[in-house]
């Protein structure tokens, strides 16, 4: 009764954390089944798998950032799921096997659940993508999916051929849609700017001092601005969780041991290749092909350039040599440098995430955030950078087109004016 | 013509690249008509709760919560206003014969004459001046909202202006007309006007449930990263790994493979190796050597890239042959792009979001379209890259040197070559007609 239980853990306690645990698990997870859903999953019963299907779709797909997309039959998600968890690498083969109606498979469906969420700071990730923004945001990478989209889907209309005309006419399409962006965003940013500077002094933020768009926003309209405060109260419900479940996590790992040991252990495959889908495919190929053509590139610019130098290269002194080796080092490292900005991601320092903007004083104390001119500089050298490439890839076709042009006899090419 | 499935594809391409510029236009367009709107004068919010006002001061500023008037305010009101009425409409005498400053806001209020009456009893609600019933005007009026107000109020900041001397700023109105302190809380109604940001938004407020509710909210942010960064979960660590190494040994596959999602991104690791030592090369080559050093160096540094393309090459021809094309079919609808955001996967999402520090709208507005610029330019390479690999194939296979296939040259050239916006000529020599 009295007694101090410090040292000793009570059972009742111990048999109390794995409730508990899985407790605080579903209230940060964004559409929490209830408990009661993971003791049954262990278990494998049917009622179960529904409620985890809904789950791992909604942790397996990014939140849509405009608008709600519409919410999916069973079928749909199900298959969802199993893509995503094949592009992932989920190594059990039977959850692939169960059926897409949500009849079945509640203990494959926890098995999956709990390897999303010990391979990564998966709840992070998910607390982190559907953060409430409250200020006005700019991304500072250029990590947006501009470049290289989503796999085509085919167009409604007939597989017809088309002309190049046709081409010619979406290409200028596309120069107005981003004509018409960048003026719109330059509209957006005036817009921004004043707003920032009427409300300078108005955030109890001293550091933040004026208010962004969301916080002027909800007072302009109160309801908007209850339901900003509700998602908000919710966000930090989840997030007191999410601190919770680090300290009691332990005992579920230890659960999912058990439940793991209760599977039929699964026949060892046959050996068969991973796949990947059919655009990732030709994307490898792309990139095969254009470092082919930089390799062939490089030798037609090395080759001369070594036949030269060894002749150049007579007797020279031993001074010569320490030089060379000198030399031989620095290029070395520099090429290690080079190789770290592809393979490392460019570097730990380049930030990604969306910063929120604040409009200050120039020539404000600095080391508080990041700096729109330093900004700016990285964003001139990188749009140098790629005006370079482009120009070399066009360069690149002039010369081929003028080569295959070039064994027609009498023929007068006239290039447009003006570049 | 172009061949079926070459036009499938390079159509589907840049249909993709419409979507993208037209979800983002979309985006804008959204945060443009919340900004104009913004902009324009509304109302502030009520708070739910009322807020304790602090002092006289405040409550002329900040909107008060609302209460209804009484019919006895109201009488007195209707009386005061028939007085000042009067003394309004001398004064309008009195300076339209010196001249008006704001002929727009001059036929505003001659349009609103009905309102104008309503808008003169408000405005006669805050002359109470010296008048000895006042003590309890204040106390009502200040919690009066009244009830026509939107129309009549801002007609009544436009008959204002003339009668105030011409004093621009609506802000600042209030001050001069009134001496004594008690007339300040009257001027609660007339503070809720005609807002506009311009005007009076520095002297907005965030309610109190906001605030708490962000701090604690950037204070758990905080707490996430902070303990995260720590080791605080050694044993938890161990077990997830020990659950993670159960699940692959009990699977029947072998650990070496890789998931689709590391082969994909090594593909686009060794397309950023390319364009970066395609770049380096470009450099390379247009850098003129003046001394035997730095040719030397030019040398190496050349071969250096030749290597290093070749071990590129190598790694793809591995990923190559370890996987296999997979036919998915059409993508479920609700296809999951890239399960996992690329930006942001590690722990630095978990801070509070960092600060972007900008001195001028001038300076925003350039690197808004700097980052566009750049987008603009990565979806330019993509697909030029694309037509080049579809298009000059064409022109190469194609053997009849006729017409058409000049037609074809000159059209694949303006495509690859000027980004289709402009056109060579080609003219033919002809014989010499002797």
């Amino acid at each position: 009764m009295g007694r101090r239980r410090r040292r000793r853990v009570d059972p009742a306690d111990a048999a109390r954390a794995l409730p508990e645990a899985i407790a605080v698990l579903t209230r940060t997870l964004p559409t929490g089944p209830s408990p009661e859903t993971f003791r049954r999953a262990k278990f494998d019963r049917p009622e179960a798998a529904p409620a985890l299907w809904r789950l791992l779709f909604c942790v397996l797909s990014p939140m849509p950032a405009d608008g709600a997309s519409p919410s999916l039959a069973l079928e749909a998600q199900a298959r969802s799921v199993k893509a995503a968890l094949r592009f992932q690498g989920y190594p059990r083969r039977a959850l692939a096997q169960l059926p897409d109606d949500g009849s079945q498979g509640g203990r494959e469906l926890l098995l999956a659940l709990a390897w999303l969420l010990a391979r990564g700071p998966t709840l992070e990730q998910l607390l982190a993508q559907s953060r409430v923004r409250l200020g006005d945001e700019m991304p500072v990478c250029e990590c947006e999916s501009l470049a290289s989209p989503g796999p085509a889907v085919p167009s409604v209309e007939a597989d017809g051929c088309v002309d190049t005309r046709h081409l010619q006419w979406l290409m200028g399409k596309l120069r107005f849609r981003w004509r018409k962006l960048m003026a719109s965003q330059q509209e957006q940013c005036a817009l921004l700017g004043k707003i920032h500077s009427y409300t300078r002094g108005c955030h109890s933020d001293r550091s933040l001092g004026h208010l962004s768009v969301t916080e002027t926003e909800l007072l302009r309209d109160p309801e908007g601005g209850q339901q900003l405060l509700q998602r908000l109260e919710r966000e930090n419900v989840r997030l007191e969780a999410a601190l919770e479940w680090r300290r009691r996590e332990l005992v579920f790992w230890q659960w999912m041991d058990t439940v793991l040991g209760a599977c039929p252990p699964e026949a060892s495959q046959p050996t068969f290749l991973p796949e990947i889908p059919a655009q990732g495919a030709a994307e490898l190929e792309l990139v095969v092909r254009e470092l082919q053509a930089l390799q062939e590139e490089l030798q037609a610019a090395v080759e001369p350039r070594r036949a030269a130098w060894e002749a150049r290269v007579g007797g020279h002194g031993p001074e010569w040599s320490a030089s060379r080796r000198a030399l031989q080092e620095a290029v070395r490292q520099d090429l290690v440098a080079l190789q770290w900005a592809w393979e490392r991601g460019g570097g730990l320092t380049q930030p990604h995430e969306p910063h929120r903007l604040v409009r200050t004083e120039a020539g404000a104390p600095e080391g508080r955030g990041l700096q729109a001119t330093e900004v700016i500089e990285v964003l001139r050298s990188r749009e140098a950078c790629l005006e370079v490439v482009l120009g070399q890839l066009q360069g690149q076709c002039r010369q081929e087109l003028a080569r295959l042009v070039g064994t027609l006899p009498g023929l007068i090419w006239i290039p447009p004016p003006g570049r | 013509m172009l061949p079926a499935d070459c036009s499938r594809r390079l159509v589907a391409e840049l249909r993709d690249a419409l979507d993208s510029c037209a979800q983002r236009q979309r985006q804008l367009e959204r945060s443009l008509r919340v900004s104009r709107r913004l902009l324009r004068a509304w109302e502030p919010a009520e708070t739910p709760v009322p807020e304790p006002t602090p002092g006289p001061e405040t409550d002329e500023k900040v909107p008060s919560s609302a209460c209804s008037p009484s019919p006895q305010d109201l009488k007195e009101l209707e009386l005061l206003t028939q007085v000042l009425e009067k003394a309004v409409r001398v004064r309008k005498g009195i300076s339209k014969a010196g001249g008006d400053k704001d002929p727009s806001v001059k036929s505003e209020s001659l349009a609103a004459s009905p309102a104008t009456r309503a808008s003169t009893r408000l405005r006669a609600s805050g002359w109470t001046g010296s008048h000895a019933s006042e003590t309890k005007h204040p106390r009502g009026i200040r919690q009066t909202r009244v009830p026509a107000k939107d129309l009549s109020e801002r007609r009544l900041v436009s008959v204002e202006d003339p009668t105030c001397m011409g004093r621009g700023a609506r802000a600042a109105k209030v001050e001069p007309r009134h001496r004594s302190q008690q007339i300040v809380p009257l001027a609660a109604p007339q503070a809720r006007e005609v807002f506009t940001l311009k005007d009076k938004g520095i002297l907005l407020q965030l309610p109190m449930a906001f605030r708490k509710a962000a701090s604690q909210n950037s204070r758990l942010w905080a707490q996430l990263s902070s303990t995260h960064t720590s080791d605080s979960g050694d044993a938890a660590t161990t077990a997830k790994n020990h659950f993670l190494q159960k699940m692959q040994t009990t699977s029947g596959w072998p650990s070496s493979r890789l998931s689709p999602a590391e082969v994909e991104a090594e593909v686009g690791r060794l397309r950023k190796a390319c364009s970066l030592l395609r770049l380096r090369m470009g450099k390379e080559l247009t850098a003129d050597p003046k001394d035997w050093m730095q040719e030397y160096r030019c040398l190496l540094t050349l071969e250096g890239l030749q290597a290093l393309v070749g071990q590129c090459l190598h790694r793809l021809q591995e990923l190559r042959t370890a996987v296999v094309e997979q036919q998915l079919g059409p993508w479920p609808e609700g296809r999951l792009p890239r399960a996992s955001s690329p930006c942001g996967g590690g722990a630095d999402t978990i801070r509070s979001p960092p600060l972007l520090l900008y001195s001028s709208t001038q300076e925003l507005q350039t690197l808004a379209a700097l980052r566009l610029r750049v987008a603009m330019l990565n979806q330019q390479i993509h697909l030029e890259k694309v037509l080049m690999a579809e298009l000059l194939p064409l022109v190469r296979e194609q053997e009849p040197l006729g017409p058409p296939w000049l037609a074809l040259c000159r059209a694949v050239h303006s495509l690859l070559c000027e980004g289709g916006e402009r056109f060579l000529t080609i003219l033919r020599e002809d014989e010499p007609a002797d």
